[in-house]
């Protein structure tokens, strides 16, 4: 494992930017298994979450005509006469499908070692040092996240005044539009508020893995200065990516809003790639902030003094089963 | 004690009489049922009274657009047509009702006991003097009353006692000086910033009706009931507000001190209310219906501008369709007015040719809550406005009719299936809306039951409105839908400018069908009894199912018991259709009159069953459960895996949502 090398943090450092989506985009596909495994679980939890809710719908669609008026369709009257029917328990199928949710997240925050490793190594790891990765930061990133959950209540705070603000503006300012504009540039800020805050602790996440950093304190001090000080370049890298995922979803959702009621099973199918999309778009982002890392790292490194040698971590090495 | 009429009260009673008589049975040329020249009837500046004009109406009122209150002078004149001597007159003052301790607030708090009063719903209606012309001032006469709870202190009805009765056919003028202070829009009437909808906002004298005075106090569940008679209503307000009002408007002065004078004439109309806002912007179409021209007026908020056309296109379609379906309507103007955003609780209300709409700037053209509720405040023209029934008693009279004829105009406007939504291809149909309203009250309160005294407030919707449109979308399925918009129009020609009940309604319907309908009537309007058929069971056995081997000719000559069984789960009985289909395309159509718990139909065929449904026009929408009517063998998956499916991507995304926290 690599220590953390002393830096001249005082002077922000040019990293070479270009090419760190591509190379990014490169290992995630060159590491693909990961994203389909992503996908598996998180279809199949879904799969697992919605099972009540399916048993309860089918008890009541499967051999009545009245269905055909959501299969053909959508009527809406129909599906609310649905949901009122007492067989429907909408409550325990909303619990179930939370459930799994939450189910995934532990497994997604259990994953993420696993994932940054094999990002930072550049090379598909074994199956062993994968989980080894996964076990060393498990507990890290639930005290990490913990740290991130902290950072996002006063966010929450402002959402909700600012929904607050907004309803009262839509209802008595004189500007009918004026509540919808400051939902909107309200809402635009939050998000982007959260994608920076999301971004700061992802880079914290790279950085512990890089280092091996048992202290997330460190961990996040240390990426607020990266992140601060490169704010530009890395929020725009973070944007991008998203902006794509979003871009794929409108699309999908205008070509849905388009599609037969009854060819569904296609609408299915594009649903699904959307959701693929999202994970890739997420893994993609992890992927390119490594690559930017590693960047900044050898921009570091050449900045150092001769007296004062850096070791760079090394991509293939930083957590091995033996290591840790 | 025979009646004692003045001349002058008897030459009108019998101008009323003869006209009312002209105007409902003449013919039109053209076999319509439209009464001959009909053209001349106009309710507003014509000679020829439409109604029993009971009530004068004159009023001079200052508005203070700063303050948002209101000084005037209402002239009343009363004419005693109830053939009795009239000592007491009580009177409405709706706008107490905004007060924390009137009925109509407790009653509010008793419905949702989060809802906290804050001071700006502060309204008030104070009577400062009220005289007698020939008798003096009787204002400390006055007393205020409760009728319907004895709560002393809801100050929504006062009534004052006469010092000398009022002979039959005699009239009485009542001068009275109020002072009206508005509160923040909260139910109907009230200011959002510059705009003010000014309704119920002058004391109205009370109905005699059915040998007695009914003068409800304002309840949280109730609307209105009144008079016909003549408004002059002069309105003086700053220059800059743009004004609509029920009547027309008969004169413009420009005053000195800024402000402007507004007169406004309605005849054969039951309130009158007005509106203004510097803010509007005034659309203006023309309809030509059986009796000629009716100006429609827009009063639009500006930022809903791009909507006038939305607006403008349903009124005319619906006034061509009422005219065509039940009659004309014969007021020169209607005015569709616009609230402003925070003001929606003075819209999707009716005043007599004036009604208010609803809308948002961004609404969708596939979300039809324009045209749904700009077409039920006009049906309501027809449903309260002319045939003009006892909201507080009979509340289902008008929003259960109207909520029918809604489903109606909108199905043949939009189609059936598509008349409430048809967005991103979700859609929805009217009377499905008004059905699954029912569903949320399907046996709280019968039909009939007093607005104020429904279980609460969302058994009052859901009843008044939705089951009762369903009740009649019901009714077609048993004297025809022809003939229930017959009997409608018949309803309508019989009683307008009237005040029918519920028992001229339903009368009517049984005399246009002919069929003696007490039985549905007892159940649906009078009862609360549950209607709910269902497939119990149907399947398909072989007959000779002890043999244990076949060859293939037995096979194909195999006979099958087929057996499907229906089941009464409500208590309500109504007679069905029941189709059965069989995997070699036969159909079997049944009727059963749904009298017993259950019934089998059996059948020997050398096919099996395929499905069976009651009901499977789908047209019996009292049917609390639609899911239960048929059985399909084998089953269809389709409808849950797509839900199934969407569900699954909802949980993937929520997942994806919390593992961004990772």
């Amino acid at each position: 494992m690599q220590k953390e090398t002393e830096t001249n943090w005082e002077q922000p450092m040019k990293v070479e930017s270009n090419g760190v989506l591509s190379e990014g985009a490169r290992r995630v596909w060159r590491y693909q298994r990961i994203l389909w495994w992503m996908f598996a679980v998180n279809a199949l939890l879904a799969l697992f979450g919605v099972r009540p809710g399916a048993e309860q719908f089918g008890s009541v669609l499967n051999y009545s005509q009245h269905a055909e008026r959501l299969s053909n369709s959508f009527d809406v009257f129909a599906f609310l006469e649905l949901i009122a029917k007492p067989e429907i328990q909408l409550g325990s199928v909303n619990g179930g499908a939370v459930c799994f949710a939450v189910v995934f997240f532990f497994f997604s925050l259990f994953l993420t070692g696993g994932i940054l490793e094999g990002y930072r190594a550049g090379r598909k790891l074994r199956t062993a040092e994968f989980f080894h990765a996964c076990g060393v930061f498990f507990w890290r990133w639930v005290r990490l996240t913990l740290s991130l959950v902290v950072c996002l209540i006063p966010i929450m705070f402002l959402a909700s005044m600012l929904f607050g603000w907004s309803a009262d503006l839509s209802e008595n300012a004189a500007p009918e539009t004026l509540g919808f504009w400051v939902l909107l540039v309200g809402a635009l800020l939050i998000v982007g508020l959260s994608m920076a805050i999301r971004l700061w602790f992802d880079m914290a996440q790279v950085h512990t893995v890089a280092y091996n950093e048992q202290a997330i304190r460190s961990s996040l001090r240390h990426a607020l200065r990266t992140t601060r000080q490169n704010f530009a370049s890395l929020f725009w890298m973070y944007f991008r990516i998203s902006f794509v995922s979003w871009l794929i979803l409108a699309i999908a959702l205008c070509v849905w809003s388009r599609m037969p009621g009854r060819m569904f099973g296609w609408s299915a199918l594009m649903l699904e790639v959307v959701v693929l999309a999202w994970f890739a778009a997420r893994l993609w982002q992890r992927a390119s902030e490594t690559v930017w890392c590693e960047r900044w790292e050898v921009a570091q490194a050449t900045q150092l003094s001769p007296a004062r040698p850096t070791a760079v971590p090394s991509p293939s090495a930083s957590v091995s089963p033996t290591a840790g | 004690m025979a009646p004692h009429f003045g001349r002058l009260t008897r030459l009108a009673i019998v101008g009323v009489a003869c006209a009312m008589q002209a105007f409902a049975q003449t013919p039109a040329p053209d076999g319509s049922g439209l009464p001959a020249g009909a053209n001349v009837l106009r309710a507003t500046l014509s000679q020829t009274a439409l109604s029993e004009r009971v009530v004068e109406y004159e009023i001079d009122a200052r508005y203070n657009a700063d303050k948002k209150s209101l000084d005037a002078t209402e002239t009343l004149t009363y004419h005693n047509l109830t053939g009795q001597p009239l000592d007491t007159f009580p009177f409405h003052l709706y706008l107490n009702a905004f007060q924390p301790t009137s009925t109509f607030m407790r009653e509010v708090r008793l419905d949702k006991p989060s809802f906290e009063w804050q001071e700006k719903y502060h309204a008030s209606a104070t009577v400062k003097s009220l005289e007698v012309v020939g008798m003096g001032d009787l204002t400390s006469q006055m007393r205020f009353v409760a009728p319907d709870d004895g709560n002393p202190e809801d100050r929504t009805v006062f009534e004052v006692k006469l010092p000398r009765a009022i002979a039959p056919g005699e009239s009485v003028k009542f001068r009275i000086v109020f002072h009206d202070q508005f509160g923040e829009v909260y139910a109907r009437t009230g200011y959002k910033r510059d705009f003010i909808m000014g309704a119920q906002w002058f004391p109205k004298i009370g109905v005699w009706w059915q040998g007695k005075w009914n003068c409800h106090q304002f309840h949280a569940t109730t609307e209105f009931f009144a008079d016909f008679g003549t408004f002059d209503v002069k309105l003086t307000l700053p220059q800059n507000e743009i004004v609509g009002a029920s009547g027309v408007e008969t004169g413009n002065v420009k005053n000195s001190d800024g402000t402007k004078t507004l007169t406004f004439h309605g005849e054969d109309i039951h309130d009158f209310a007005w509106t203004a806002e510097p803010q509007y912007r005034v659309y203006e179409g023309d309809f030509v219906g059986s009796l000629g021209h009716t100006k429609i007026r827009l009063l639009m908020q500006p930022g809903h501008a791009r909507q006038a056309e939305r607006h403008m296109r349903v009124m005319k379609e619906t006034m061509a369709r009422f005219d065509r379906w039940y009659g004309p309507y014969p007021y020169p103007q209607i005015t569709v007015v616009d609230p402003p955003h925070g003001g929606s609780e003075a819209g999707g209300m009716e005043y007599p040719m004036l009604i208010t709409g609803d809308t948002t700037w961004w609404l969708p053209d596939g979300i039809r809550l324009v045209e749904l509720v700009v077409e039920h405040e006009f049906g309501h023209q027809y449903w309260y406005g002319m045939v003009a029934t006892n909201e507080f008693e009979d509340a289902w009279l008008d929003e259960g009719i109207n909520s029918y004829t809604e489903c109606k105009v909108l199905d043949d406007i939009f189609g059936k299936d598509k008349s409430a939504l048809d967005l991103w291809g979700i859609t929805g149909g009217d009377d499905g809306l008004q059905r699954d309203t029912y569903l949320s009250a399907t046996d709280r309160d019968p039909l009939t039951r007093p607005a104020y005294e429904y279980l609460n407030y969302a058994s009052y919707g859901d009843v008044t409105y939705g089951k009762s449109a369903t009740v009649l979308l019901t009714l077609e399925k048993v004297i025809g839908e022809e003939t229930l918009q017959r009997a409608l129009r018949a309803y309508f020609l019989k009683y307008r400018f009237k005040h029918p009940t519920s028992e001229d309604f339903l009368k009517t319907v049984e005399e246009v069908s002919g069929q003696d309908l007490r039985w549905f009537y007892d159940q649906a309007v009078y009862g609360t009894q549950l209607l709910d058929y269902e497939i119990l069971r149907a399947n398909s056995d072989v007959t000779d199912w002890d043999r244990s081997s076949k060859s293939e000719l037995d096979a194909r000559r195999e006979l099958f018991q087929t057996s499907v069984v229906v089941h009464r789960k409500g208590d309500f009985v109504f007679p069905v259709d029941v189709q059965v289909q069989f995997e070699n395309g036969e159909t079997a159509t049944e009727h059963w009159d749904g009298k017993d718990r259950w019934h089998r139909f059996s059948y020997l065929k050398n096919t099996r069953i395929l499905s069976a449904q009651v009901d499977p026009a789908y047209a019996i929408p009292l049917d609390k459960d639609f899911y239960n009517n048929s059985v399909l063998k084998p089953g269809d998956h389709a409808a849950r895996n797509k839900l199934t499916h969407y569900w699954i991507v909802f949980v993937q995304f929520l997942s994806q949502l919390l593992a961004w926290l990772t």
